[in-house]
């Protein structure tokens, strides 16, 4: 029976997404209010070129000197700011063994956010895959310019596969291991220290009626951020499995979920459960301990996911693909937080967890019942100030405001429990604050 | 005794309505009163059929007769206020589901120049920047017969540069490859089930989307009454209401069947109109006739006719000529690539979750 009433979307905390669309652009998507607010874009960088459509994304998410890595449909690799996008580097992949070919893609790019010990701090290294299976990690320097820059020593390149085609490649959390695989691809696993194969899978048997299914490998994650051993993967074959490199080199566990490919995989920070999204756009969280579903993300979601990332510290995940709108959602209660419609078709979207709150550092930081989050916001007040942080700041008196603070923290502990009289209270409570808050709003505009 | 009851009570009841009508709202207060002595006079509450069937007799002819008054009021309002030369009351518009829609933000507004990039970069650019011109690859399902074909040799005379290929037992996907390497720009399969062909589905071919469509209510050529013939005149092509990010896809890909440059001389038309997401087919010769114009009718039109009403003019009028098919459409997904049910990924699939209104259209 579907639901008849229209479902109102409850806004999202603060949060600063960044979207990558097909024809190149980069949105910047933030939800500013601190209560519940709906996000909005304020940003767009680039320009619409078809050939510039994003192919991999890469952030390092840290207070100082973020750096964001794009790669793009014609072969070019461009590193830039991720708060102002200014671009810091560029450099095309024209110098690699491969003919350049529309097949040839980079698929797999990761930046990596420790640095050498023998590199400057103003330089960066990347790790680049492309489809055919040409590796190779550079080191690149910044400068402040879009003109194209070279590398600072030559890079390593090596090859993962023979034949197939990649799809997928992730880099574990100490960003000694990276995972290959793809179409006609077994997972592979190789050292990036002295870049040599350590493990790669094995295709299950055959089935009782002697049908085999061709390896093919669409997407892949690790399941915790510092264990390699354990990943998951989706295949062509809607069949998610989960793979220990310590057990055996066939999956330790797979199940089938829906009729059409897995396009994206996420992990959660708990580190058992992941998020499921296919090629008709459905969406779903799975307790891959036990392998059973935990539920579904439903919201009219119609066309294919691309892409699932789970915020660093809130409870929201989002998601984005082919029906062009960027959907955020709760986590524990599996509900559309807010869709923001974004015109193309969406290929990535990574969150940007140092996103300052306007005014939140302006404020004093007495609270009786500090919560996790607000404590993670506030080890986060950092001397680097987003631009955004200083413009806003609101007038209204220091008493009133750590009033209406305290009692949105409390709120949020609530909320985090998962009783439910608690929640009644809390919600009822919240809907209170926030027409105090209102009230109290009007008056400065005012 | 109940009977009569009721007589006076209908009598209050009218006069209730009409000055809650006419008058302020100071009558809503004794017309509610009214109200709880109206409600035992639903004629569905009257078991007995005769008096039911009187009661109801009744009042539908007094609605009638509030109607016709209502009209003659407008109309007279209309009247005087031509005749004082005041601007005439504003026309009311009818409520419908169309015009009742549904808010939706991923209707296309005409300043947006990031959908223009978008949609020049699509994969019907070449086609409709007329860098291409389309040719199209006709086939149909497994086994056809009766209609399908009937219909596939309409659909053949519809659209210019088509060419019909038996399918034999190929696989899709195989005929797909075959009108990569032969530059063909679209294919479209017609899907016959018992005897009738009930979806089409129309694969943009380097690597253009796929839509499935459910096709219904078809009527061939010599079903239609007073048909014509049309010509091998490259047909203009009318595409209506396609309004939001997905009907602009859809509408484009429908687009790049046609060739951009139609031959006006031919004087034919084929109209794909979408209204609340059913996409309607229609193909059509007109002629442009002149005809005099008659007093009356002038004095029956508005202001504009009004001014020159002794003058008897020369009027153009369109006429109108089916022919071709009839048929109409629905979507029911949209493939990104080209054809792959398997490991196909959707831009956009209907799913019984989204019928949660009648007033959401897609397209």
């Amino acid at each position: 029976m579907p639901r008849t009433s229209t479902l109102e979307c409850s806004g999202c905390p603060p949060l600063r997404a960044l979207t990558f669309d097909a024809l190149g652009l980069i949105k910047v998507v933030e939800a500013r209010d601190k209560q519940r607010g709906a996000p909005q874009v304020v940003e767009r960088w680039g320009d619409p070129e078809s050939s510039k459509c994003v192919m991999a994304v890469s952030m390092i998410d840290r207070e100082s000197h973020p750096l964001l890595a794009v790669a793009r449909k014609n072969n070019q690799i461009e590193v830039l700011s991720p708060v102002n996008g200014d671009i810091q580097a560029t450099i095309t992949d024209a110098n690699d063994l491969d003919v350049q070919s529309e097949v040839n893609n980079i698929v797999g790019l990761h930046l990596f956010a420790k640095q050498n010990s023998e590199l400057a701090s103003r330089d960066c290294t990347l790790l680049t895959c492309t489809t055919k299976g040409n590796a190779s990690i550079r080191s690149i320097e910044l400068v402040d310019s879009s003109t194209v820059s070279s590398c600072i020593d030559s890079p390593k390149i090596w090859n993962v596969c023979s034949g197939g085609n990649i799809l997928c490649c992730k880099v574990d959390g100490n960003e000694k291991f990276a995972l290959f695989g793809g179409k006609g691809v077994e997972m592979n696993i190789w050292d990036l220290n002295n870049f040599t194969k350590i493990w790669n899978s094995k295709p299950p048997p055959k089935d009782n009626l002697g049908i085999f299914t061709p390896t093919w490998f669409t997407s892949a994650t690790f399941l915790m951020k510092d264990d390699h051993r354990k990943f998951v993967a989706g295949t062509n074959s809607h069949q998610v499995r989960l793979y220990d490199m310590s057990a055996q080199r066939r999956p330790v566990l797979s199940f089938d979920f829906r009729e059409t490919p897995i396009k994206a995989l996420a992990e959660d920070i708990d580190g058992y459960s992941i998020y499921v999204g296919n090629g008709s756009g459905d969406m779903a969280s799975v307790d891959i301990r036990t392998g059973k579903m935990l539920g579904c993300f439903s919201g009219k979601c119609s066309g294919s996911i691309r892409s699932i990332v789970r915020h660093p510290e809130l409870p929201v995940i989002a998601s984005c693909g082919l029906d062009s709108y960027l959907r955020l959602w709760d986590t524990k209660t599996r509900q559309l937080l807010s869709a923001v419609f974004l015109k193309q078709h969406i290929m990535h979207v990574l969150f940007d967890s140092n996103f300052d709150v306007k005014g939140v550092d302006s404020l004093p930081c007495k609270e009786q019942t500090p919560t996790e989050i607000l404590v993670s916001e506030e080890v986060e007040e950092s001397p680097l100030k987003r631009k955004k942080s200083s413009r806003n700041k609101e007038h209204i008196p220091d008493g009133g405001e750590r009033k209406k603070r305290s009692k949105q923290s409390k709120e949020r502990k609530k909320s985090e429990g998962n009783d439910g009289g608690e929640k009644i209270a809390s919600r009822d409570e919240g809907s209170r604050s926030a027409s105090k808050k209102r009230n109290k709003r009007s008056i400065p505009v005012l | 005794m109940g009977g009569k009851r009721k007589k006076s009570d209908d009598d209050d009841d009218v006069e209730a309505e009409a000055e809650a009508s006419g008058w302020k709202k100071k009558t809503r207060t004794t017309s509610e009163r009214e109200k709880e002595k109206k409600e035992p006079l639903r004629p569905s509450m009257i078991k007995n059929k005769e008096k039911r069937s009187e009661l109801h007799a009744k009042l539908k002819h007094q609605k009638k007769l509030e109607k016709r008054a209502k009209a003659k009021a407008r109309d007279a309002a209309l009247k005087k206020a031509l005749e004082l030369g005041e601007e005439p009351p504003e026309k009311k518009v009818p409520r419908t589901i169309e015009n009742t829609r549904e808010l939706d933000e991923t209707v296309c507004k005409p300043d947006d120049e990031e959908l223009f990039a978008g949609n020049d970069a699509d994969e019907f650019g070449p086609i409709l920047n007329q860098q291409q011109t389309p040719k199209i690859l006709i086939t149909t399902c497994r086994f056809h017969s009766t209609r399908g074909p009937a219909f596939i040799s309409e659909l053949l005379s519809v659209i210019p540069n088509a060419h019909y290929f038996k399918r034999g037992t190929y696989d899709l996907k195989k005929i797909v490859e075959y009108a990569k390497k032969k530059d063909f720009t679209s294919i479209i399969v017609v899907h016959t089930n018992r005897r009738e062909p009930d979806a089409l589905l129309i694969i943009g071919v380097p690597d253009g989307p796929t839509a499935h469509f459910k096709l219904s209510k078809l009527v061939l050529r010599k079903d239609i009454k007073n048909h014509g013939n049309p010509t091998g005149h490259k047909p203009e092509l009318v595409l209506n209401n396609f309004t939001t990010r997905l009907g602009h896809r859809v509408g484009r890909l429908i687009q790049s069947l046609f060739p951009q440059d139609p031959e006006f001389k031919g004087r034919r038309v084929v109209t794909f109109h979408n209204q609340r997401d059913f996409i309607f087919f229609r193909h059509h010769r007109y002629i442009f006739e002149t005809k005099e114009v008659k007093k009356a009718e002038s004095k029956g039109k508005k202001d504009k006719d009004g001014e020159s009403e002794n003058v008897p003019e020369q009027k153009t009028i369109a006429r109108l000529q089916e022919c071709g098919p009839r048929f109409t459409l629905k979507l029911i997904s949209l493939q990104h690539g080209t054809f792959d049910t398997k490991g196909g990924e959707y831009e956009w699939v209907h799913k019984p979750e989204m019928d949660t209104s009648r007033r959401r259209f897609f397209l």
